[in-house]
């Protein structure tokens, strides 16, 4: 990493950009805090106070969306939980392990790398009804175990660790799992905090399979809720309380963010190689 | 030694069942049918090729797809390069540059129905961000969520903002292995900063940058919830990009076939775009 | 906090009580919890949603042992409603548009609810003849009619009054489509306002609502028969072009979808409001609301007679009921809850919707109501598309589409007809 400071031209980019990133967030607090009254007049009122925590209040005051950010929470712990370990497994497999039909296998598999979820949403949609899936967690979390990104790339990650481990490990009279689980897993942190993060990133933005399968509000997540609040016909709730969902519902995910960003960072960045 | 061989099937098998079962099978029932006159309830009659003539001589449809490419070209190349020249800029160990990656990262969080509820005030000339700026500026604000050639851009816009953070870190990660020897060579030799950039770090992030190509055209050929939170496709279909095409025919028009046929097409143009990345990657594989 | 928690606990075990009867309702209208959360005072609620969400929470509050889910949906909710039915997961009731009843009922996807409602002591007979003429088919009942709705002229006076088109405290509405043109330039030049305000982005419904009535005020047949629409006529044509000159001319807002145009109208930005009979009671609260620019400045009128004679196209809201396995009690639930809401109907009445139960539109306190006489030529002339025309919503956005693009200048007339004739055809032509 380069140590010296930025060209002042790249460094006004830089910041120039930054201030656009950030723009559109702060002026949804703003209009987040203010009567929804007064946002009807003039929008424009957001830049100037009173400022007002009622549409917080509002939402506080009992509402799905603390529903629908818990059912959010449990489908992307869910879908990363089993992203991880189903690919974990066959990732080891695919990259130590000698088995029938292995190459032919791995083909099969990264033939799934260029199914957009377009093809098969509407006949997945069929299946689940036929096996009594829709509206539950399994219903939700399913479809997201079947990418395959992550077997390809927990092998690459597999295939890049030094081979020696293991054969020292089978000397000690380890068993092939003891070798997977005690020697190899620890080693994969960094690729798991990787696909960690983009399965749960996927997974939690997810939006037109859960629009079609949760069919009750208790099992909407945070997307299809907030859809079906913003998309009404005459907006009743008022653009301030629109808003305040908005943040209120960021919060747990940008908090999650900002106390693991280096984490996150660091992750990303080490496992592409 | 025998068990030892099928042992390795055991760790593929849970993969290999449910992916067999929940994306396999309904690929190729999907195929199946696309060759029906089926509707979302059950009823279905046999069209053969019928499906696929009628797309494409569908109007609407090609609209669609014209729409999708168009936000392809406008959406990746921009962000290829955006990211990339943030990533060189903000490669380094100082503490601002770690607050701006975070910042530049913090929109990929959210979801796509608060980046379009987040943007819908930004866009939109009566109540939004940008009429307010324009009318502090004495300008008439544009409309962006409803003028023909402005929703693509809108959508664009959007996109760009929401999606700059993956690709940008996987930029700094292919950054951070470029041996700094090379950058010290080039140091010796008073290479320009154009030149360094030029002759070393751009090809040594050759791969990087085509995985991000490659992940950006495959994200933006399928692009949905945007188009239809923010623009519902419209005005008139000038946003309407094809899945949103696919959700319309399926759910508002009941017309399960003809929405699979189309599903077909933009798989096979998935397939392609994944098809042409290998294809420009292997030269290089084999010089190796 | 406890009501954050709540949730929580109750995940993953069916908390409820063995004794309560659970049902699921799902309806458009909007989420207003902010607003009406819990609250009980129907009489103190306004609007569509806040109307719905008070007569819902009341019903809860009356019938403890029964277990009511609500869903609210988008606008319209009618592609989740259809995804829930391919996965054979309907709720028990739903709202659905009369004119829409047809499709589900031919697929076998709705449940006659003759059964439901003599259960309920409700007889077709107590309906009005457009509630009856939307919900009954094939000599049964698929739903409870809930209301009449249609198109209205929103009219601000008080502007009227600068443009000089008041008379004798009531507005001059225009009686062909040139003396609309010229109404509308005279207020302009008298205001510096547009004449109209129109929900003109993603709003098929609108669109397709002013072609519809004036197809209707000319007498000419849109539908000739189950499989065809027939658009590319001088009727239609003329239409068009009336719309397309106010918004060439600058008559019109533009730009503004359903929210930014209610805003304007309630800002005082534009003469005419041409939008549904729901925004009748948000309109008038404004309107005996000191200080807000639409003070004492209401009136409202059926669209004006602009071709032909006087004609609207209208549709209704009505509860249906998903097919699906349900127990007794839970028919029983429902039954009591569509007794209910028939009997609530005049509190429903309240939003600007005409009653559809027939006691309500004779009770006084519905004609007590303000501006009900002015807007009660809709009920005799109102009309609804013929039964045998399927597929009515998904026309709705295609014919929409196409005419927001002439509208818009975007493509010719002629062609937007055309284009518009041949999709719904085509439409028509594969449905099953």
């Amino acid at each position: 990493m380069n140590r010296d400071r930025m060209p002042p031209l790249a460094l006004v980019l830089t910041l120039v950009g930054a201030a656009a990133m950030v723009a559109p967030l702060v002026w949804t607090v703003l209009l987040s805090l203010k009567s929804n009254a007064e946002l009807l007049q003039d929008t424009g009122a957001a830049f100037r106070g009173p400022y007002t925590l009622e549409n917080y209040g509002a939402i506080l005051k009992g509402d799905m969306v603390f529903r629908w950010l818990l059912n959010s929470l449990i489908v992307s712990l869910g879908t990363t939980a089993g992203v991880l370990a189903l690919s974990s497994l066959a990732g080891f497999a695919f990259a130590r392990l000698d088995f029938p039909f292995r190459r032919t296998l791995f083909v099969f598999v990264l033939l799934g790398l260029a199914i957009p979820e377009q093809a098969v949403i509407l006949p997945q949609h069929r299946l689940f009804a036929w096996l009594g899936l829709h509206n539950s967690y399994p219903g939700l979390i399913l479809p997201g175990l079947v990418g395959s990104f992550g077997v390809f790339f927990m092998t690459q990650y597999f295939r890049g660790l030094p081979r020696d481990l293991d054969e020292a490990a089978a000397l000690d009279g380890a068993s092939t799992f003891q070798i997977f689980a005690r020697v190899l897993l620890p080693l994969t942190v960094p690729a798991q905090a990787t696909l960690g993060v983009f399965t749960f990133l996927g997974s939690w933005n997810a939006y037109w399979w859960p629009l079609i399968s949760a069919t009750t509000s208790d099992r909407f997540t945070l997307t299809v809720g907030l859809a079906s609040a913003q998309a009404n016909y005459a907006q009743t709730n008022g653009l301030g309380y629109l808003m305040a969902q908005a943040v209120f519902a960021s919060l747990p995910i940008l908090i999650v963010y900002v106390l693991f960003q280096r984490q996150i960072v660091n992750a990303i960045g080490g496992a592409v190689k | 030694m025998r068990t030892a061989r099928w042992q390795g099937l055991a760790y593929v098998a849970p993969f290999l069942i449910l992916y067999a079962a929940l994306l396999i099978f309904p690929l190729l029932m999907g195929m199946g049918l696309s060759f029906y006159r089926a509707d979302l309830f059950g009823a279905k009659v046999w069209t053969g090729l019928g499906n696929y003539g009628r797309l494409l001589s569908d109007p609407v449809f090609l609209h669609a797809l014209r729409n999708t490419f168009k936000l392809v070209l406008l959406i990746v190349p921009t962000l290829t390069a955006l990211t990339l020249a943030l990533a060189v800029a903000l490669n380094r160990r100082t503490r601002g540059a770690a607050v701006l990656r975070g910042v530049f990262f913090s929109s990929s969080v959210l979801s796509v129905t608060i980046v379009t509820l987040i943007w819908r005030f930004v866009l939109t000339p009566d109540a939004g961000l940008f009429a307010e700026v324009a009318q502090a500026l004495g300008r008439e604000p544009l409309p962006w969520l409803s003028h023909p050639d402005l929703t693509i851009p809108a959508l664009a816009l959007t996109t760009i903002w929401w999606s700059i953070g993956l690709p940008m870190m996987l930029f700094l990660a292919g950054l951070q292995q470029i041996p700094s020897d090379m950058y010290e060579a080039a140091a010796l030799d008073r290479s320009s900063r154009w030149t360094t950039f030029r002759r070393i770090t751009l090809p040594q992030l050759r791969r990087t940058l085509l995985l991000v190509v490659m992940l950006q055209t495959a994200a933006q050929l399928q692009l949905f919830g945007q188009a239809q939170l923010l623009t519902a496709g419209g005005p008139s279909g000038a946003s309407r990009p094809v899945v949103l095409f696919i959700f319309e025919v399926a759910f508002v028009r009941w017309e399960l076939g003809y929405a699979l046929a189309a599903a077909e097409i933009l798989f096979t143009l998935v397939l392609l775009a994944t098809l042409a990345q290998y294809w420009a990657a292997r030269p290089r594989e084999d010089a190796r | 906090m406890r009501r954050w928690l709540a949730p929580l606990l109750l995940l993953g075990s069916c908390a409820q009580g063995p004794d309560r009867t659970e049902i699921h309702l799902q309806r458009f209208f909007g989420d207003c919890s902010a607003e009406y959360g819990r609250s009980l005072d129907i009489g103190g609620a306004e609007g569509e949603c806040g109307i719905v969400t008070t007569l819902l929470n009341r019903f809860r509050a009356e019938n403890p042992d029964i277990e009511l889910k609500i869903n609210i949906v988008a606008w319209p909710g009618y592609a989740q409603l259809a995804a829930q039915m391919a996965a054979n997961e309907p709720p028990d009731l739903v709202t659905m548009h009369q004119g829409l009843i047809t499709d589900y009922q031919t697929r076998g996807l709705l449940q006659p609810l003759d059964g439901v409602l003599a259960q309920a002591g409700l007889q077709p007979a107590d309906f009005t003849a457009a509630g009856q003429r939307g919900v009954v088919k094939d000599g049964r009942v698929y739903g409870l009619p809930w209301d009449t709705v249609g198109g209205l002229f929103h009219v601000n006076t008080r502007l009227f009054e600068q443009a000089g088109l008041m008379e004798g405290g009531r507005p001059v509405l225009p009686r062909s489509a040139d003396e609309l043109l010229a109404h509308a330039r005279r207020f302009k030049a008298a205001t510096g306002k547009p004449y109209l305000v129109q929900s003109s982005v993603n709003d098929p419904a609108t669109h397709t609502r002013n072609l519809y009535t004036y197809l209707l005020a000319q007498e000419a047949v849109i539908f000739p028969d189950a499989r065809h629409v027939r658009l590319r006529t001088p009727e239609a044509k003329r239409v068009l072009e009336l719309f397309r000159t106010l918004e060439r001319e600058g008559l019109t807002t533009t730009n503004q979808d359903n929210p930014a145009a209610i805003a304007s109208f309630l800002g005082g930005e534009g003469g005419v409001f041409p939008t549904g009979t729901w925004m009748i009671g948000p309109f008038d609260a404004e309107a005996k609301t000191p200080g807000r620019p639409l003070y004492g400045a209401y009136a409202v009128f059926p669209y004006p007679r602009l071709f032909g004679r006087e004609a609207s196209f209208v549709d209704g809201h009505s509860w249906v009921m998903p097919r699906r396995e349900r127990t007794p009690e839970q028919e029983a639930a429902i039954a009591r809850l569509l007794r209910f809401m028939a009997e609530r109907n005049f509190d429903w009445s309240r939003t600007g919707h005409l009653p559809a139960v027939q006691a309500v539109v004779d009770d006084p306190r519905f004609r007590a109501l303000p501006h009900r006489a002015d807007i009660a030529p809709l009920a005799s002339n109102g009309r609804l598309l013929p039964p045998y025309v399927q597929r009515q919503g998904a026309i709705e956005g295609l014919i929409g589409e196409e005419v927001a693009s002439a509208v818009a200048g975007t493509k010719s007339v002629d062609r937007a007809l055309a284009d518009a004739e041949r999709r719904v055809n085509e439409l028509l032509a594969s449905t099953l």
